[in-house]
């Protein structure tokens, strides 16, 4: 059997273990048209081949071996985007439990084949997925780039038919509504999915929008009606257990976790927050045990970072095995060079030496993190972990500066806000002192960004453009602050004519705001007065 | 499961696999495949048995192109059986349904599969929409159920019999009951006409 379609144009991806499966799969794929045909034995030599190529179908055996599964593998290239919403992700399996491995997690592949399959079966089943990804074409890659308005709208243009794909339509478009903050749309829709069948996502995507829109206790609820339904649902635990750490019941939340480990083998995300909960409850021989595993088993996977040593090594100290943690922090050492990594694990050794009672050797690795560290560029949560370690070597002071500019640079983000306020309750604050000093750190951007939009209003552009300009140099990951910084310079542009030094700085805001979230509506604003600039 | 018959029962399903595979390479053993195929899906039997046993079988709905499934389902078997025509019938299938894929699939594989060895030339497949409900049909040209088979309609797991009928209907009944959707649960029906009929309704 072939196909009709260009399947000899078609990149696909083989990925198993086993020699033998790997040439009958050749062999099938051959038949069928396919030409253009990877093979490989391993996610290392995966990632190899899909960082030089774009595969249209990637077909994964679940076993890999004795480390990270294929399920593992997949929420790993979801989550660091590494690959296209478009590429077919097909399961291939015999796991015995095939109910651990179909599991309803936050990263469904596109297809489980259960092995063994014959030729037809596999080639009609592929069939199918390529119709699907040709349909789906445009609005994926309208997912790709972040455009959620351009995702409804092609979606709706199709729901109109009510074919086929007609309910993963809603699906696509309550995500994107979802991701675009329209979320009274999104929960109406999803409820109307609902009203046609109770299915497990519909409801969780329902929860989140209610926790979204501060409905906290209805998402609770509807979390817990679905793991009461199907106790397989993962993705039910991770967001409950998410949800409950934010509300600051950490203790319930690490019970959800926990649960969830023993009905399925932990995606390393889970793990991560399971050991930083437990940590954060004053469990840390429960953090040690969970990530002393998770990370022998994934020894030489990409799915670990650097932080997940630096959790391990807390762990320790926090037992008094400061010396263990010393070792735990070399091992990663070795592995992880990057910029972001090298400042977590300075910081992450620098506690260890001190606990250790080598002061002088802690000195110099926080010394060597804040060297290296240039504050706008590094990721919030590698702030907070600096400012942690310098708490811990009583440099009060500087840790206060990089809360305060981590809470300034992430105004609107709960879960960074939420770890701020661990850091400081841990350093010794209470729980109000902490709040009140969140609190006092967010008003004073507010400040910040207020005073510069009044004096652009009052005519004053050179110093709105000054203090706005400023402040958004050093927080480029506060959007209202660059957003304003954007339209200040615009609006400078259309009235006095084009300076290039401006209009590059106004552009480099513009781009700086797209790249984070495409849907910004500060843009829309920005582009209708740079369309009146008059060059 | 205890770990080691879990993974005994892997690498047989794996072993399986390939097999099929090269088998399927050969052109000439379509046979041989579809005794590896039913030998699989004994394995897969016994292991929804044992979940099932251990109150462990659930359903994981979802939304679903049932003409499609049933295409996928019939191109497997025309496959395995080159000598016998598959007619399917999706004229009055709904655009999309809610079911169990995996779960359906074992159930109607087992049914195709009795169809198949029933059938003297012909099985037809439908899916179509009865009383709100999704109804998967079966129906080969073969002598049709034996009259004990139509009572019990596998009530309950019939002693191994040489074509294994019992336990693939039990495992089908059992599947179908456990899809339900607004108070109704799934059933499965058989009946002879001009020979074996199996129908599976889903809520």
């Amino acid at each position: 059997m072939s196909f009709s379609s260009d399947i000899a144009e078609k990149w696909v991806l083989v990925i198993d273990d086993m020699e033998s499966m790997r040439s009958q799969l050749r062999m099938s794929l051959s038949s069928s048209g396919f030409a253009k045909l990877h093979l490989v034995a391993n996610i290392k030599d995966a990632l190899e081949r899909m960082a030089s190529n774009h595969y249209d179908v990637i077909l994964c055996d679940y076993s890999l071996g004795d480390g990270t599964d294929g399920q593992q593998f997949l929420e790993y290239l979801r989550t660091n985007d590494l690959i296209a919403r478009n590429t077919i992700f097909v399961m291939i399996t015999a796991e015995q439990a095939y109910e651990k491995v179909v599991s309803v997690t936050q990263c469904v592949p596109d297809d489980y084949l259960l092995k063994p399959f014959t030729a037809a079966q596999f080639n009609a089943r592929l069939e199918k997925l390529l119709d699907r990804q040709a349909y789906f074409a445009d609005i994926d890659k309208a997912s790709d780039s972040k455009n959620w308005r351009k995702v409804v709208a092609e979606c709706d243009r199709r729901m109109a038919a009510k074919d086929k794909y007609y309910i993963d339509l809603c699906r696509v478009k309550c995500a994107a509504l979802t991701r675009g903050k329209h979320l009274q749309e999104a929960a109406d829709l999803y409820r109307e999915i609902l009203s046609l069948r109770q299915i497990g996502w519909a409801k969780l995507g329902l929860a989140k929008v209610l926790s979204d829109l501060g409905q906290k206790e209805e998402a609770r609820e509807l979390a817990r009606e679905l793991l009461k339904e199907n106790p397989q649902f993962m993705a039910a635990y991770d967001f409950l257990g998410k949800l409950l750490a934010l509300s600051g019941e950490k203790e319930e939340a690490l019970q959800v976790l926990q649960q969830a480990s023993s009905v399925s083998p932990g995606t390393m995300s889970r793990i991560r927050e399971l050991s930083n909960l437990a940590v954060g409850v004053g469990k840390p021989e429960l953090a040690e045990t969970v990530m002393r595993q998770a990370l022998q088993k994934h020894k030489y996977s990409p799915v670990r970072q650097a932080t997940d040593y630096a959790v391990l090594s807390k762990a320790l100290v926090n037992q008094g095995k400061a010396d263990e943690a010393l070792s735990v922090v070399a091992e990663a050492q070795k592995s992880f060079k990057d910029e972001h990594s090298v400042v977590v694990l300075s910081a992450t050794e620098s506690v260890a030496h001190r606990a250790a009672g080598n002061h002088e050797q802690a000195e110099a690795a926080l010394a060597k993190a804040m060297e290296m560290g240039d504050m706008t560029k590094l990721p919030a949560h590698t702030v907070v972990a600096l400012a942690d370690a310098c708490f811990a070597l009583g440099k009060e002071e500087d840790a206060t500066k990089l809360l305060h500019h981590a809470i300034q640079d992430n105004q609107e983000d709960e879960v960074i806000r939420n770890r701020i306020h661990d850091v400081l309750v841990g350093a010794g604050k209470d729980a109000s002192e902490a709040t009140a000093m969140i609190e006092a750190s967010t008003r004073e951007v507010i400040l910040l960004n207020n005073e510069g939009v009044r004096k652009a209003e009052a005519g004053e552009l050179d110093a709105a453009i000054a203090s706005l300009t400023k402040a958004a140099d050093r927080l480029p990951n506060n959007l209202q602050i660059v957003g304003n910084a954007a339209v200040v310079l615009a609006l400078d542009l259309v009235r006095n004519g084009v300076v290039p030094d401006k209009l590059a700085k106004c552009l480099h805001y513009r781009d700086g705001l797209v790249a984070r979230e495409p849907n910004h509506p500060k843009l829309a604003q920005i582009d209708s007065l740079l369309k009146q600039v008059k060059t | 499961m205890n770990d080691l018959y879990a993974s005994i029962i892997h690498d047989v399903k794996n072993q399986l696999a390939e097999l099929s595979l090269r088998l399927g390479q050969r052109g000439d053993a379509q046979q041989e495949v579809g005794i590896t195929m039913a030998a699989a899906r004994r394995l897969s039997e016994m292991l929804l048995l044992y979940r099932d046993d251990n109150g462990q079988l659930r359903v994981n709905i979802d939304t679903r192109d049932p003409a499609g499934f049933l295409e996928i389902l019939a191109a497997e078997y025309r496959e395995l059986f080159p000598a016998l025509a598959f007619q399917v019938d999706t004229s009055r299938a709904p655009a999309f349904a809610f079911f169990d894929d995996i779960l359906v699939r074992m159930a109607l594989g087992n049914a195709l599969h009795n169809a198949s060895h029933a059938a003297r030339s012909l099985v037809r497949l439908a899916v179509y929409q009865q009383d709100n409900m999704l109804v998967f049909e079966v129906a080969d040209d073969g002598p049709g159920y034996p009259e004990g088979l139509l009572q019990t309609a596998g009530a309950t797991p019939a002693q191994v019999s040489g074509v294994g009928t019992g336990l693939g209907l039990f495992l089908a009944r059992k599947i179908s009951a456990l899809h339900q959707s607004q108070g109704r649960s799934g059933c499965i029906e058989l009946c002879n006409a001009s020979g074996a009929v199996f129908r599976m309704f889903l809520p």
